[in-house]
């Protein structure tokens, strides 16, 4: 495989199976007890035998999305809760590696400010990308919310250094070695790990951000893909698109759906009805105990930690924003899980219909979705997916490819991951 | 107060000036004037009318900038050394109040010729074991999609008094002051998240280089910063008072402002240190 140029990727919508990892053993008393699923939640919950397996299980679950032709699987990185059992992603990124064969394996991501040295992100991600023969998609996050408090670090410090690892290390793939680097935070006299990444000038670069403009212009100016980490309406989508592309323009270069990245949910069956029954009891399990924390207004939610944003950005977002405003995990029914428009689950038609929008109304060019819900069985799981690999991306990917054929035509020539 | 602006190191700084008499520098904390609210509460008023008092806003707090300059407590320990200097004050009384008290500590260690008489208000900077100081970052953020409780426990003697809930209610305040609060929490963040909370490891050693008379003032049930951090900094600054102002959590200059002002004004004035209260005396929590 000749790997110095970038094989060409179809222009039409992306299409991803993510997986959380969550704890899936919680029963009733869990929310009695507990004010959150993240940081404090006591690790005696944790239970070993239920575990033994359980990674193969999740894992596998992957590797079938890639037998089936996702276009890729998603990881991410996580600590200290039940929400998902990914503190090291690179790990079951490794794993992937040697279980999937087409796909992308993307890593959303790993997360800068824990690492006493960014250069150790740059070198892993390298590894899976010779691993995986050029299939790494290279996420970097500067930790949400929960984060600063599980590694006990400086919530305001970290954004600060996350722009500047992210720089060293797209330094340590695209320049040779060895280099100097001498930043505000990070300072190193020789830059120059082995191995470097297969995909030239680097691996595709994803940032997850929540709508802060600050965020949007780093982005954009690196010309990397943004994922809109926070879940919701697609009024809200195509609000934060727009933002997005209109700030590509601004900066001078040229916006595609493929730079910018959503996550739903989605369980997909025969009927509607089958659908919801099916599933019902995992997505409250999802959004009661997995999202307690995190975007739930029950318990402690420390999703935004204080110096996560800027006080201007801090402001936007107090006068766009309501105390105590529902979200996802604040649904108290089935009509609530319907009405966040997040959680998709029906038929295959009525999950195209759900997604459709999305892509031909908020041109949103990478859809990441979340199979695994909660305590969702390992079978149902896997049916999920099949049915949706036959029967809803087949019509999604050729309606896309003529959408964005005409909205974001792009020659072969320019035609190289974002 | 006098409102205005002065220059130092490259930074805009918002000072406040008022009141006559011999000059004090008051260095202020993470929930104070300037960071829950721009106006004066009845303490500085009341400070302003026995002493000429100079409060300056920090760097990124308020209207002050240079937020980005500041990665740790030496930062602003230097920063204050800088606006000495650009008021071209040589020898500064200073009183600091919670994250304020912890920067003057650090800067008399750094120069004790440039501290002349020094009061620490429950003041952050020490690891005392079994005495940790309190978790603010999380307890900063609603519970329960709006209740406070908790930030109210740490910062006041009876979370739920009116001025407690006056001055941290459920919900939000108006947006000027929460994006005030949020200035001052994010630059206690930047010096005082890692390691936690609010501590440099290495003043304890370096306090008996302090040469001040130094008032040590502390809530008798401060849940925030545990008075035996007060204890500390007694044991440890050579010549030190700890005085224990009843009725009061960690916001005592809010929630006993004319006991604090009495011992700050009688302390100042003559430079005589009152005999320390005993600490057996302060009940725990």
């Amino acid at each position: 495989m000749d790997t110095a140029t970038p094989a060409t990727i179809p222009n039409r919508a992306n299409i991803f199976s993510w997986h959380f990892m969550p704890w899936p053993y919680l029963d009733e008393s869990f929310e009695e007890n507990y004010e959150s699923g993240w940081v404090t939640v006591p690790n005696s919950l944790f239970d070993t035998d239920k575990a033994r397996g359980l990674y193969q299980e999740y894992l596998d679950e992957l590797s079938y999305a890639d037998e089936l032709e996702f276009d890729g699987v998603v990881l991410n990185e996580h600590h200290q809760n039940i929400y998902g059992l990914m503190p090291s992603p690179n790990l079951l990124a490794a794993a992937l590696t040697q279980t999937t064969k087409n796909g992308k394996i993307v890593v959303l991501g790993n997360l800068i400010p824990l690492q006493f040295r960014p250069l150790r992100v740059a070198e892993e991600y390298a590894m899976l990308d010779c691993m995986s023969d050029g299939r790494v998609v290279a996420g970097f996050a500067p930790g949400g919310g929960h984060e600063p408090y599980s590694y006990s670090y400086s919530m305001p410090l970290a954004r600060e250094r996350f722009w500047e690892g992210v720089d060293l290390i797209v330094q340590a793939w695209t320049e040779p070695g060895p280099t100097t680097f001498d930043g505000k935070h990070y300072t190193m006299r020789y830059v120059n790990p082995w191995p470097q990444p297969l995909q030239k000038p680097h691996p595709p670069i994803w940032i997850p951000g929540s709508n802060s403009p600050e965020t949007m212009y780093e982005v954009a100016n690196r010309e990397f893909c943004y994922f809109l980490s926070t879940r919701g309406k697609l009024a809200g989508a195509k609000r934060s698109a727009v933002r997005f592309s209109e700030i590509v323009e601004e900066v001078g270069k040229e916006f595609h759906p493929h730079k910018m990245g959503l996550l739903f949910s989605v369980y997909v069956a025969e009927t509607d009805e089958i659908a919801r029954k099916e599933c019902e009891e995992a997505v409250f399990y999802f959004t009661r105990y997995c999202l307690k924390g995190h975007q739930r207004n029950a318990g402690r939610r420390l999703t935004m930690a204080p110096g996560g944003l800027s006080p201007q950005s801090w402001q936007m977002y107090l006068e766009n924003s309501v105390v105590g405003a529902k979200m996802l995990g604040d649904a108290e029914n089935w009509n609530d899980i319907d009405e966040m428009g997040s959680i998709f689950v029906g038929s295959p038609d009525t999950v195209y219909e759900k997604l459709w929008e999305f892509v031909t109304e908020a041109n949103i060019g990478n859809l990441l979705i979340q199979f695994h819900i909660g305590n969702l069985s390992y079978d149902l799981t896997q049916k999920s997916q099949r049915i949706f690999a036959e029967q809803v991306m087949p019509r999604l990917r050729a309606d896309s490819e003529n959408l964005f054929g005409e909205r974001f035509p792009i020659t072969i020539a320019d035609n190289v991951p974002a | 107060m006098k409102k205005s602006t002065i220059q130092v190191g490259g930074k805009t700084i918002e000072i406040h000036q008022d009141g006559s008499g011999p000059p004090v520098l008051y260095i202020h904390g993470i929930w104070d004037i300037h960071t829950l609210q721009a106006d004066p509460f009845p303490f500085h008023e009341q400070l302003a009318e026995q002493f000429s008092v100079t409060m300056p806003v920090h760097p990124g707090c308020g209207e002050s900038s240079g937020m980005s300059d500041i990665v740790d407590i030496e930062d602003l320990a230097f920063h204050y050394f800088d606006l000495l200097d650009a008021l071209d004050i040589g020898q500064a009384t200073i009183v600091g109040f919670s994250m304020g008290g912890w920067i003057a500590a650090e800067m008399a260690v750094r120069n004790p010729e440039r501290v002349g008489k020094l009061v620490l208000i429950d003041s952050a900077g020490l690891q005392i074991p079994g005495a940790l100081i309190g978790d603010l970052f999380m307890y900063v953020l609603h519970r329960d999609g709006g209740v406070m409780q908790e930030l109210r426990e740490l910062l006041f003697k009876d979370p739920d008094s009116t001025i407690a809930h006056e001055i941290i209610p459920d919900g939000r305040v108006n947006i000027p002051d929460e994006v005030l609060r949020y200035k001052s929490v994010t630059l206690a963040a930047r010096v005082g998240w890692e390691p936690p909370y609010l501590f440099n490891k290495k003043l304890l050693g370096r306090l008996h280089r302090i040469t001040s008379p130094t008032l040590v003032l502390w809530g008798e049930h401060d849940r925030l910063i545990p008075i035996a951090n007060g204890q500390a900094y007694v044991d440890n600054i050579p010549r030190a008072s700890l005085q224990i102002v009843r009725d009061s959590g960690h916001s005592t200059i809010i929630e006993q402002p004319a006991d604090c002002i009495d011992r700050i004004t009688a302390f100042l004035e003559t430079g005589i240190l009152p005999a320390s209260d005993a600490p057996a005396l302060a009940p725990a929590g």
